[in-house]
């Protein structure tokens, strides 16, 4: 209802920024950034496809701005910790790329700026921004953290359903699963056989462990990591029957799951090893092309199976923000830049190029369907999703450690399942009682 | 007759030597040690306030930090006599007069692993190692032995990281100990020889006195690497599966880096500098005095 209100809010005042503008003559991008020519912008960027696409399509932002926009690519695993030291530092970064699950601490920590900052600043503010035009589950899950929007969603992912339709078939199976269930019951005992298996799911130590695995099977299953009060919730009859489910389902996985990253999972159903996997959206370009996948004809994809809660899909992505430490022309700059690259205009290239925006627009014509076979599974997964899929408060980076240790050990046996999710859940507390949850001090927001 | 070496001119020669060592490693372990005694998280700065001795405290009681401390000692008490043995051994081959092209090509090999960066030594494990497509796995099949799981099974993966250390790390035994070698005396070295044809009275009674404090040096500098052995398990495993390769390096870098609390980090770090220390104080203290 917040949110709602929220996004009423941001659509009437890029409105009235419209209508202000409109007195004024046509706003346009190469106008508003005349005051900014010769910025620089500092941004750190990952190595996958969106921000592939990105870098494509940066000569034409520079060509028409005279922003210089200098991105650094890094692993994933770093990006947090280098974004933290550069901020705590009063370092050169002046966009902020934000995971998710990071949104909490980089708002709290007042490291990034509000979007309301630049949404009411007619001169920065494009007419076409649209907000409500963003799927609303990205918009707050991404970008938003108590009440405030800080990003707009960038490089979005849903977890999906990659199969590949030919073993299906050979199995005798027409469609995919529909429920975790008929996994369970049905695709796993027929597709694990002749040293191939009917899924992998990617069990890494690292954020892999939490979001990819652990999570994925509370939700579907009606449990979650806490409670309203923010106790654990990990020992309800809900989140344990999820996790035994995952447990038991590790028969019809590949040896060595808990070994898997995503480039294993990935790799394993492009070359045949695995009849499916749950993956993110944004590896359907590796996986559908020849270069990286024996898939071809093969490839087919479809929302998450459903759990006896339903869908919750598993849910991550990135926003871009505005880092309070840019100074005001770097603010401004740095606002086009993000307002440009996220824009409705710019979705359809984005999508070419390899990325997958969050714009509702992107996804009306029924015909790229055709193109990218991952766009209806997408945008039914976008519409039930979880925004506190994982936590995204500031103490998720130690709340993670935790989840990552013992999700793993679950995983090898080396604790039962109720054991393992009792000591998360115990020292989960002791971390969200020292921050202060259990004390007043800070509002139960995740 | 001895030469009186100006004051001025040892300060320019030796100061910024020392003014580089105080910058670099002293100042950052002062600040360390400071840090030590707060509560100071990177991501809750406003929070930072002083604690007193409440990290040691912790760390001292903390399960996951003597787990983790075990699984080290464990890899050294398993390791280093493994790379000092097979040390040793190379070392005496190389020794031998004769057989100079293999001796030189054999030296030469000798350096790679030691050139190769830790982290990439990791890497190249992990895809070496990799069940299903790495070169490892491809040969035992080639042998008719069934792809073994090094990396997702706890005890593989630890007994894989054992196994890449001794790869990395007895080039270097070995080459310490060559030179020790090098310092026992031809003529005493060739008396025994006609003395005694077993080769082993030679090492016990005439080479090792002359290999103590090679053996001592050996035994602090791969102490204190073991003790700070992050890059290639970090990019091996990960320290897992489960906590399987969480060495104490890793468990630090983790709390420091991922969950940013700096002083909880900076303590488990001070209290493994002491653990250094004292190991290196009792090596020199048992072994080096009985010389």
């Amino acid at each position: 209802m917040k949110f709602k209100k929220q996004v009423s809010v941001l659509a009437l005042t890029a409105g009235a920024a419209m209508g202000l503008s409109g007195q004024a003559g046509a706003w346009t991008l190469e106008e508003a950034a005349k005051p900014y020519a010769g910025t620089e912008l500092e941004v750190l960027f990952l190595d996958r496809p969106g921000y592939a696409a990105t870098i494509k399509m940066l000569p034409e932002f520079e060509a028409a701005t005279g922003i210089k926009v200098n991105q650094t690519t890094v692993p994933y695993e770093n990006a947090l910790g280098e974004q933290v030291r550069d901020f705590v530092a009063g370092g050169d970064i002046d966009i902020a790329l934000i995971d998710l699950v990071w949104i909490g601490n980089f708002a709290e920590n007042n490291w990034i700026e509000p979007i309301e900052t630049f949404t009411s600043n007619p001169d920065l503010a494009d007419p076409d921004l649209d907000i409500a035009d963003f799927f609303p589950l990205t918009l707050n899950a991404f970008g938003g953290w108590n009440g405030k929007t800080y990003g707009l969603p960038f490089d979005n992912y849903s977890g999906l359903l990659f199969y590949n339709s030919c073993m299906l078939k050979d199995a005798g199976f027409d469609a995919p699963p529909a429920t975790w269930q008929e996994v369970m019951d049905t695709y796993g005992p027929a597709l694990t056989k002749d040293g191939k298996h009917a899924y992998a799911l990617q069990s890494k130590r690292n954020e892999t462990q939490s979001a990819d695995s652990f999570a994925r099977f509370l939700w579907p299953f009606g449990g979650s990591f806490l409670t309203a009060d923010f106790k654990s919730n990990l020992n309800s009859p809900e989140s344990q029957a999820g996790l035994q489910f995952r447990q038991d389902l590790m028969k019809f996985m590949p040896e060595g799951i808990v070994a898997y990253d995503h480039s294993e999972a990935v790799n394993a159903l492009a070359q045949g090893d695995v009849a499916f996997i749950t993956e993110w959206s944004a590896f359907y370009s590796t996986l559908a092309s020849p270069e990286t996948s024996t898939l071809g004809d093969c490839l087919a994809v479809a929302p998450e199976p459903t759990g006896p809660a339903g869908r919750k899909p598993a849910l991550g992505g990135f926003s871009l923000a505005v880092a309070s430490q840019a100074d005001d022309n770097e603010k401004a700059a740095g606002w086009l830049f993000i307002q440009w690259l996220t824009s409705k205009a710019n979705a359809g290239t984005y999508l070419e190029l390899g990325g997958v925006p969050a714009r509702q627009s992107a996804y009306a014509d029924p015909a790229l369907a055709e193109t990218y076979k991952f766009i209806p599974a997408l945008v039914e997964s976008w519409q039930d999703g979880v925004p506190e899929f994982r936590p995204r408060f500031a103490e998720w980076p130690a709340v993670t450690e935790i989840v990552q240790e013992w999700g793993t050990k679950m995983m090898l046996g080396e604790v039962s399942v109720e054991e393992g999710a009792r000591t998360i859940g115990e020292r989960m507390e002791g971390v969200l009682a020292q921050a202060g949850y259990y004390d007043g001090k800070k509002p139960l927001a995740q | 007759m001895t030469m009186r070496v100006p004051r001025r001119t040892l300060f320019v020669f030796i100061g910024p030597a020392v003014f580089a060592l105080l910058l670099v490693g002293v100042v950052p372990l002062g600040f360390a040690v400071w840090k030590s005694f707060h509560y100071f998280n990177l991501t809750k700065l406003a929070e930072s306030r002083f604690v007193g001795l409440d990290n040691y405290a912790f760390v001292l009681t903390d399960p996951v930090f003597w787990q983790a401390m075990g699984r080290t000692a464990t890899l050294f008490a398993v390791a280093v006599p493994v790379q000092l043995f097979l040390g040793l051994t190379i070392a005496l081959v190389l020794h031998r007069p004769g057989l100079g092209l293999f001796k030189v090509l054999t030296r030469l090999s000798l350096v790679l692993p030691m050139a190769t960066t830790y982290a990439v030594v990791g890497l190249l494990a992990q895809v070496m190692l990799n069940q299903k497509y790495g070169v490892i796995n491809q040969m035992l099949g080639w042998a008719g032995v069934e792809a073994i799981n090094f990396i997702g099974d706890p005890t593989n993966a630890f007994i894989g990281v054992i196994i890449w250390d001794i790869w990395q790390w007895t080039p270097f035994v070995a080459l310490i100990l060559l030179a020790g070698l090098s310092t026992v005396p031809p003529e005493i070295e060739e008396a025994a020889q006609l003395e005694t044809k077993s080769n082993w009275i030679v090492l016990r009674h005439v080479q090792l006195p002359y290999l103590i404090p090679s053996l001592v040096a050996v035994l602090i500098l791969r102490t204190a690497d073991t003790l700070k052995l992050f890059d290639m398990p970090f990019t091996m495993t990960r320290g897992g599966p489960g906590s399987a390769t969480e060495f104490i390096a890793i468990l630090i870098e983790r709390v420091g880096n991922r969950q940013f609390d700096i002083g909880m980090a900076s303590a488990q770090a001070i209290i493994m500098l002491a653990i250094t220390i004292a190991l290196a104080r009792l090596y020199i203290h048992f072994f080096y005095r009985e010389v």
